[in-house]
């Protein structure tokens, strides 16, 4: 009996002892997982959700068979969910880039209606502080577009100072749409007031 | 000149609208077109005060700044 139980015990320790050596590779292979998800998992919930989700989910995998002591699959998984965080940091990367280069755009576009805006404004402020001194109207605008024209103006103004708070609170994109927006209305009372050159 | 003149012909706002005067324009008549009073010519005297020195004296070809 003793002969037989002896081969079995030495069985039993040497899985054990190959176990035990894996234990610690499992846990680095976490570690090291969680350590590369997290440089990037903010902005991972912004613009790439699911795919967070999906390696969330697959670390927990791990973290599961960890504690269950099952050292061999986190070590045969560990690979797919490096690879997964991987491509997920590259996909971070490439939003980011697009995002950051949306946002120059819109600042550009931002400054070019900036330079452009409050001189219209003021121009069609000009000429309708001067018809309201008028006596009669030229011949091509009459009342109601007139009076329509100073609606405008008030439309223009209180827009402006909207999109300007947009942009002062750091919605660049926001900010833009308004002023375009504005420069449309713009042109459109410039064009009642007869206010075009050429 | 008035403050408010002084804001409206500003000589580099793009959007200012022009006019080139043509022979038997007078300030009266190019204030009649745009603003539909002749008295209001003053403000086209006023914003274009850097070429003009007499508001009874424009010349045909001149490019006005109708504010």
């Amino acid at each position: 009996m003793k002969r037989l139980l002896f081969p079995a015990a030495l069985c039993a320790l040497a899985l054990i002892a190959a176990c035990s050596n894996l234990k610690e590779p499992a846990t680095q292979a976490i570690s090291a997982a969680e350590a590369s998800l997290a440089p990037v998992k903010e902005a991972a919930a912004k613009y790439a959700p699911e795919a967070l989700q999906s390696v969330e989910s697959q670390i927990a995998s791990l973290k599961d068979n960890l504690a269950k002591g099952d050292y061999k699959a986190v070590m045969a998984s560990a690979p797919t969910v490096t690879s997964a965080i991987s491509g997920l940091s590259d996909t971070v990367a490439a939003k980011t880039k697009e995002i950051e280069a949306a946002l120059a755009q819109a600042k550009d576009q931002w400054t070019s209606l900036g330079g452009d805006l409050p001189r219209m404004i003021e121009a069609i402020q000009s000429r309708v502080d001067i018809l309201s001194k008028s006596k009669q109207l030229p011949r091509n605008i009459d009342k109601a577009a007139f009076d329509s024209a100073r609606t405008g103006l008030d439309t223009l103004k209180s827009g402006w100072t909207e999109a300007s708070g947009a942009f002062s609170s750091g919605n660049v994109t926001d900010a833009v749409t308004k002023a375009k927006a504005i420069k449309d209305k713009a042109a459109e009372v410039m064009h009642t007031l007869g206010m075009t050159n050429g | 000149m008035s403050a408010e003149d002084a804001k409206t012909a500003d000589p580099e706002n793009p959007y200012t609208q022009h006019h080139v005067v043509e022979k038997g324009d007078t300030l009266s008549k190019i204030a009649k077109q745009y603003y539909g009073d002749p008295a209001l010519y003053p403000k086209i005297f006023e914003a274009n005060r850097d070429i003009l020195k007499d508001p009874n004296q424009i010349k045909p070809g001149q490019k006005l700044r109708i504010p």
